[in-house]
């Protein structure tokens, strides 16, 4: 599918529109390339999907790369990404090995574009090590980390400065997460598309199918947690609350998740999740397809209340999801999740299983508050963290390294 | 600024836009008022701006009890409310530079550690982080040469276009002026009351949809004014 900005003329306004098309004409052919380590499942991806051809669309030459691997590479890169999140994680001498090889290869496959590029964005520490195998680069180089960097596990984050301190300059989602690097450190939260397949009106019915097809009767109000079976979101914190909840209301809770190719801990994690629901028939976990975007957006429109009780999250782009659908969330009080809920605006932070069921009990008291909550939500979403906001300042990011890094520019 | 001349030497207004892009200042966060003693006088100026002034064209979530993010961190994150109050009703468009702001920034702060030594020390629950950003302004091509091309262009500006030639307009032009008023005073027409309209509105503490309802208001106001026949 090609897409294009026209269509978001009808959510964002025709100003708004109009003002990326401007901020573009300066990049005209640019050539930028994006790298990250894999197409499909997660966050990153899923920006990188629409954030591309609309680039296209403004006349820059954008393009996408993917590094490959195989098993014991993503096992080191989980290391790091876990690592940066703060876990103890080993750094041995083999891991180090495992992972520098296996981006040489790539190296070798991209280098070409990679040094012809005006700009490069490198995604994640999975593909940091690329811009020391690219001497003869050409453009900017921007490291983009969408992790929770605020507390890194010290050995991991030694090592992965050391890749990332030559570049022109990183992007952080949120000034908590910045770390001590020599180059200008850019804030730039992320954001969703409104009319991709996991965001765009689904009319009641294929809602109704929907829930049908998964066995999900619609006798009660849904709670869920749509994300990736991952520790770090919390599934059995989120089963906990279910069950103190479930003590005194009836509901229905949905774990639904998709794996990353990236993302080896994904099964062991399901099965930590699936033993916890046994012998519940209201809990109802759902491992989804990577490409299940409208099940995703389905099952969120069909939810009362949204969770999302991570204990560490880069931003939480499922958050922004279900606050777009006019639903409140229930958030852990961590990382961007933060910057996106606000109690008694647009859900409640929490900090533990017990915080969260006293919340969802709450709101299931005061239907009146769900759809407040809801309204101001989608409000909120719709003026900071959609796409069009994403893209200017990417644009205003570019401009501003290459008109070397001035305070006020004008550009042409 | 948005001024400019054509060939026959008639002053005509280039509307132009903007947008920001926030990073970090380069100095270490701050955990207690000692630390931010001590940051404030070595941080950048533009960080200063950014903090005081920038925070109008920010993504933020609702009105915030404070303008300023140093007064916003006093009272939601140390806790201290008399400094915080002290810190809100500081105006930085009041001052002649960002200079003054920070001399005057440290003196509150002095003050309120001589009130309470040990608070000084207290941590605070959330670290105060210096950011600054950078502006890229774009024409977009959009001239006006007359009083009524500005009162139809008004209701069509973005809020970043509001933002670059109203608010952001002070630090650029000497007088504190914003755009329009700057580009008033060359016209023949006759615009006084205009001016003083547009000088009456307090916008620092408008956010910028308000910003723009007010201007949009005293257009609308204009303009009704104009067709009253005499």
């Amino acid at each position: 599918m090609i897409r294009t900005l026209q269509p978001y003329e009808q959510v964002v306004g025709p100003i708004v529109i109009g003002q990326l098309r401007q901020f573009a004409r300066e990049l005209s052919g640019a050539r930028v390339v994006h790298v990250n380590s894999t197409r499909v499942g997660g966050g990153v991806a899923e920006i990188l999907s629409w954030l591309i051809p609309l680039m296209c669309d403004l006349g820059i030459e954008a393009s996408w790369e993917v590094i490959e691997g195989n098993d014991p590479f993503f096992q080191v890169t989980k290391s790091f990404h876990n690592g940066l999140q703060g876990v103890a994680v080993p750094l041995s001498n083999a891991m180090i090995k495992t992972y520098e090889e296996t981006v040489a290869e790539n190296a070798e496959r991209l280098r070409t574009s990679l040094e012809e590029a005006d700009f490069v964005f490198i995604h994640d520490p999975q593909p940091a090590r690329l811009l020391e195998l690219c001497p003869n680069r050409k453009g900017k180089w921007i490291w983009r980390c969408h992790i929770d960097a605020s507390h890194p596990h010290r050995k991991i984050w030694k090592y992965l400065q050391s890749k990332v301190e030559g570049y022109d300059a990183s992007i952080f989602s949120m000034p908590e997460f910045a770390q001590k690097l020599p180059h200008p450190q850019f804030l730039i939260a992320p954001s969703i598309d409104p009319l991709s397949e996991k965001n765009c009106p689904l009319p009641p019915r294929e809602i109704a199918s929907t829930l049908q097809r998964h066995n999900i009767p619609e006798d009660l109000p849904i709670l869920a947690q749509i994300s990736r079976f991952d520790r770090f979101k919390d599934p059995i914190g989120v089963i906990e609350a279910f069950k103190i909840l479930a003590e005194v209301l009836d509901v229905r809770l949905i774990m639904a998740g998709g794996g990353a190719t990236d993302d080896p801990e994904g099964a062991a994690v399901l099965e930590e999740v699936q033993d916890a629901a046994q012998g519940n028939s209201r809990i109802h976990v759902l491992l989804l397809p990577s490409d299940a975007h409208r099940t995703i957006n389905a099952l969120q429109r069909a939810s009362t209340i949204v969770l999302q009780k991570s204990l560490q999250e880069g931003f939480g782009l499922t958050v922004t999801e279900a606050m777009w659908k006019g639903k409140p969330v229930i958030g852990g009080n961590v990382g961007g999740i933060r910057l996106q809920v606000h109690n008694y605006h647009t859900g409640f932070l929490v900090n533990t299983p017990e915080g969260a069921a006293l919340r969802m009990r709450e709101l299931l008291h005061r239907p009146e508050l769900i759809s407040r909550m809801g309204e101001t939500a989608k409000f909120f979403v719709k003026d900071n963290f959609l796409l069009t906001r994403h893209l200017r300042e990417y644009l205003t990011l570019m401009l501003a390294l290459r008109h070397g890094m001035a305070d006020h520019l004008f550009a042409a | 600024m948005g001024q400019d001349f054509d060939n026959a030497g008639q002053s005509i207004f280039r509307v132009k836009d903007c947008a920001l892009i926030t990073r970090m200042a380069g100095i270490s966060s701050v955990m207690s008022l000692r630390e931010m003693h001590e940051r404030l006088q070595v941080c950048p100026l533009e960080s200063l701006y950014h903090h005081f002034c920038e925070t109008q064209i920010r993504p933020s979530f609702d009105d915030p009890e404070f303008r300023n993010d140093f007064a916003i961190w006093a009272s939601k994150w140390l806790g201290d409310r008399v400094l915080a109050e002290r810190l809100g009703i500081l105006n930085p468009y009041s001052l002649d530079n960002l200079s003054f702001l920070r001399d005057r920034l440290v003196e509150i702060v002095e003050v309120r550690i001589n009130e309470n030594p040990q608070a000084a020390w207290y941590p605070a629950s959330e670290e105060f982080r210096f950011m600054q950003a950078a502006t890229v302004i774009f024409d977009t091509e959009q001239t006006l040469v007359s009083v009524a091309d500005l009162l139809e262009a008004i209701p069509q500006l973005s809020a970043s276009s509001v933002y670059y030639h109203f608010v952001e307009a002070r630090r650029r032009t000497g007088g504190r002026l914003d755009d329009f008023s700057a580009w008033l005073k060359d016209l023949p027409e006759e615009t006084k009351a205009l001016e003083q309209a547009f000088a009456g509105i307090d916008f620092y503490f408008l956010n910028l949809r308000e910003l723009k309802r007010a201007l949009v208001q005293i257009c609308w106001d204009w303009n009704e004014a104009e067709e009253v026949p005499t």
